[in-house]
Parts: structure tokens; sequence; C-alpha cells
């Protein structure tokens, strides 16, 4: 196999973030913005190893990817059960597909007023909007999946006699699948967005709730170093977890150039 | 009327004549409308097939032979004439007229076992029963040597093999007719040479009823017992060839090339007749 291109550049990768890091200590050193407006990597690193011994960091990372596998796996499920009617009946389409794709240009943190007035401070309130944030991605991308369907599947699937109502789930939704996963995977970033942003106002846990907090306390290292995780486990399951089923299916699919 | 016979008669030529019609068509014809204008794809045809024959339907690209066996297939339906298997009118796709595709057209979702599995899934003897099912398909992937590859997916095969899986898989609800849209074109000649000669195996073994399509004369000659010569756009019959050659043939046979040169020579002068001026 060929390496990708990513893997033979890690070391260039590496140095990159390195000289980032130098850049963001040297301009640290300089001191042209007070230190408590702008901290230094190490500062950084140093507060987030405070809040790990202080028993506040794990819970909260816990917390907020909690709230996103229970969140997202609804909505996930929403915006399937939408997204395939849409994909088979052009009138359905036409009609939600604005529709979504309107609700879509809403930033994620636009859900989290109406949740406070619906739900109050608990918790449901950003499942609300994790959800409200996602299933638009999910739902659009598994119509474009269907429309986009190999035509040979369907008539493969019609000549060895496949009945309409077996079509949905034994053929249309798999042959949809590497489009699908597309969507899942920008749904699970939006709405990533929709939880921490739903948690900078109304929550007591999570990583969202330690930004605010960090902000409380006019502690800038804090702030910067949740800022800084959130960055890192938004990445880490985008890239390896839901990156890493998308290339699987891709390559079943016969869909990767390099086969 | 058309019910299956008992009878077995001696030999293979005696008995493609005495066998009933399989499949017939009545002055089937197909106009596609297009941007408002009607173009008409095949003129009326008329063909009776019988049962265990092989026909290849032969002529230039855009012939409308493709076409004729997505009318039989069901996909389409003809403008005007009636198709019949077995006496009864030919309206939608079904695994009785299964169709083989160009690509082979296997779900990348399912394994390989699974996919030959498949189309039983839907057949009344084998609705309920997931053994059997699973017993058949291996009965039809050892006869393609793909035994071991059973539990592979799909993208693990190679491109004879995604064919033989894909020959498997049609073969696998025992259609009545199998309708084969230009056997294994994307593959190179050695494989393709393999193929012919296990799908006649297939055919002296089963007597299954096949029409496929092609555009290469020596394909055609290799695999058919009845070659149909279309002419160009609109398609219509120009005339049949029987090839009298025991099976199984070899694509490299003198005597297959023959026919080839035959077929091919019609093919030309059908061109020279509907294209005047082009060259040959």
């Amino acid at each position: 196999m060929k390496p990708s291109p990513e893997k033979k550049f890690r070391f260039y990768v590496f140095g990159f973030y390195l000289l980032l890091f130098v850049i963001w200590q040297a301009l640290f050193s300089l001191r042209i913005i007070p230190d408590y407006l702008f901290p230094s990597p190490l500062q950084v690193g140093w507060r987030l190893w405070e809040l790990g011994n202080d028993g506040m960091l794990w819970p909260s990372i816990k917390a907020t990817l909690v709230r996103m596998a229970i969140g997202f796996s609804i909505a996930a499920g929403i915006g399937l059960v939408i997204g395939m009617p849409m994909g088979m009946s052009r009138v359905v389409n036409s009609c939600l597909k604005s529709l979504f794709l309107g609700l879509q240009t809403l930033p994620s943190a636009a859900w989290v007023p109406i949740s406070l007035l619906i739900f109050g401070l608990s918790d449901s309130g950003i499942y609300f909007v994790v959800i409200m944030s996602s299933v638009a991605a999910v739902a659009i991308a598994t119509s474009d999946g269907i429309l986009h369907i190999p035509p040979i599947y369907l008539r493969a699937a019609r000549t060895l006699g496949t009945p309409g109502y077996a079509m949905p789930f034994r053929v249309i939704l798999p042959a949809a699948l590497p489009r699908v996963v597309t969507g899942v995977k920008l749904g699970w970033t939006l709405g990533w967005h929709g939880a921490v942003s739903a948690e900078l106002i109304k929550s007591s846990i999570g990583l969202g709730y330690l930004l605010y907090w960090g902000r409380e306390l006019n502690d800038a290292a804090q702030v910067l170093g949740i800022m800084v995780l959130t960055i890192l486990f938004g990445l880490l399951l985008d890239r390896f977890l839901f990156g890493q089923i998308e290339h699987r299916i891709r390559r079943r699919w016969g869909l990767l150039t390099s086969a | 009327m058309t019910q299956n016979s008992a009878s077995v008669p001696a030999t293979a030529e005696s008995a493609v004549a005495a066998a009933p019609v399989k499949l017939r068509l009545a002055n089937v014809a197909k106009t596609f409308e297009n941007a408002g204008q009607n173009v008409e794809a095949l003129k009326p045809i008329n063909l009776e097939i019988r049962e265990g024959e092989y026909v290849v339907l032969f002529g230039p690209s855009g012939c409308g032979k493709s076409t004729l066996l997505n009318l039989v297939a069901g996909f389409e339906e003809p403008t005007s004439g009636e198709i019949t298997l077995e006496g009864r009118r030919v309206t939608r796709p079904g695994h009785d007229r299964l169709m083989m595709f160009q690509e082979h057209a296997l779900f990348p979702w399912l394994k390989v076992i699974d996919n030959v599995v498949y189309g039983l899934g839907w057949r009344p003897g084998y609705r309920f029963r997931p053994r059997l099912r699973r017993q058949k398909a291996r009965e039809l992937l050892k006869l393609m040597h793909l035994e071991e590859f059973a539990r592979s997916p799909i993208h693990e095969l190679s491109g004879g093999m995604k064919q033989r899986a894909a020959l498997a898989r049609a073969l696998a609800p025992d259609p009545k007719v199998l309708l084969i849209d230009e056997p294994f074109p994307a593959l190179d000649a050695l494989v393709r040479a393999r193929l012919y000669g296990e799908l006649q195996d297939i055919l002296v073994r089963t007597r299954k009823t096949i029409v496929s399509v092609t555009h290469d004369p020596r394909e055609a000659a290799c695999l058919g017992d009845r070659v149909i010569v279309f002419t160009g756009r609109p398609g219509s019959i120009k005339t049949e060839i029987k090839v009298d050659l025991p099976r199984p043939r070899d694509i490299n046979d003198p005597q297959v090339a023959g026919y080839a040169g035959k077929i091919a020579a019609l093919l030309e002068e059908g061109q020279r007749e509907t294209i005047p001026g082009e060259k040959v």
C-alpha cells in the first residue's frame, strides 16, 4: 500500500506545530500583551495539569462526550429517518431540502436561547441544541447519498427480484452509505459546536462550562487550554473515529482511486 | 401451449429444435421520447427463443440490441408489441428473467456468499430457509471455483473473479432466462476466454436459456447457438445465423473464427447500406 501523503509528511507536520509553539512562546516572551491576557504555552499546559489534578478536567471531558454520544445518536437516527424519504421522493426532497439548508446556515449557538426558554437549565436543553445543530447535515447527506446511488445497484436489485418493501433497508440505504457517513461526520462536527456552545451557558460540567468558568475567573490560560482540548477531541474523533469508518467504507465500495 | 416438455431428445441439436418456445417477442417496438422528439430505437421485432437455446443479439453499437434486452428484463416497456415468457406477459423486472450487467454490479456491502444468497431470499422455496439458501450458494461458488472466497468482501476479488461471482449470483435464483448485457467487456482476453468456457460449461450442465448482447463477432460465434444480426439505428433484425459447432467451443478455434468472419461481413454489409459514404 502507498503511504498517504499525511503519513509521508508527518515530520514536517510535527515540525510545523513545534514552530507554532515556538512562535507562541516567542510572542509571549516579547511581552507585547500582558501575560494575564496572553499566557505562554507552558502556562496553559500547567493550568490544564492543575485542572486535571483537581479532578475537574476528566469529568468535564467525559460529560461532554457522553452528551455528544447520546445526543448525536438521536440526531443521526432522526436524520436518517427524515433523509430516506427525502432521497426517495422528489416532492419530499424539494420541500425539505430548502428548509434544512436554511437551518444549516443557523449557527449552533443560535439554538441556545430557544433551548433555554423551552428546557430551562436542564441537560435536555443541551441535547436539544446538539440534535438541532446536526440533524440537518445528516438528513441532507442521506438524501444526497440516495439520489447519487449508481443506478446499476438498483437495477441489479430489481432483476434479482427484490420486492419494493425490502428496497429501502436492503439496498437503498447500504448503497448510499459512503455519502451518508460523510454527512454523519459533518453532523458530528456541527453537534460538537452545539454541545460546547450550550454548555457555555447552561451547565455545571463539561468543556463549555470550563471555558465559561475560566472567563469568570479571568483565567486566560484555562480558556486557551480548554479551547485547545476542544479542538483536540473534535479532531481526534473526526479524523480517527469517523475518518476511519469513512475510509473503510469507501474502500469497500470501491470508491478509492488508489485501489 | 408452451409448457415444459418432459421428453429428452437424443442430441443437443434436435433438443433445441424440439424444445418449447421459452421467450416470444411479437412485434416488439420501442420509441424513446427525447427533448420532445420521438426517436425510434427498435422497429417491430419478432423472435422466438426456445428452451435451452443460447441466442446472441449482435449488431453495431446503438442498434437497439441492449434496449431489446432491457425490454425483456422488464426495465422498460415496449411502445408496442408483446413479450411473453412461457406464455405469460412480461411487465416488470424479476428473477425469472435475470439480467447480468456489463459491470459486475455485486453489492459491496455484502460478502461474496451473501451476494449469491441475496437473490434466493425472495424465492418462495427459499424464503424462510436460510440454511438451504447458504447451501445452494456454496454449491454455486464451488461451480465457479470461488469457494475459498465465500467470506471475502467484493473489493478483494480480481475482475474475473467478480464476474464469476456475478454469474453465481445470477444463477442462484434459477432464472428461466438469463440475460447478459455484453459479457465481461472489462476483462483481458485471457480471462475472458476462460469465462466463455465456464459459461458454456454451465450451459451444457443446466441447459439454461440465455440471451446475450455483443458487438464482438468472435464472442457471438463462440457463445451462440443462433446469432441474430441487427441493422443500425433504428434496429431491426437483418438476418440470423445458426452456429452449428459442438460445445464447448474455444474462441480461438478456426471454425469459430470462420463463423465470426461471416458474422462480421454481415455487419459491414449492413453498415454500407445504412451509412453510405462512411469508411468501412
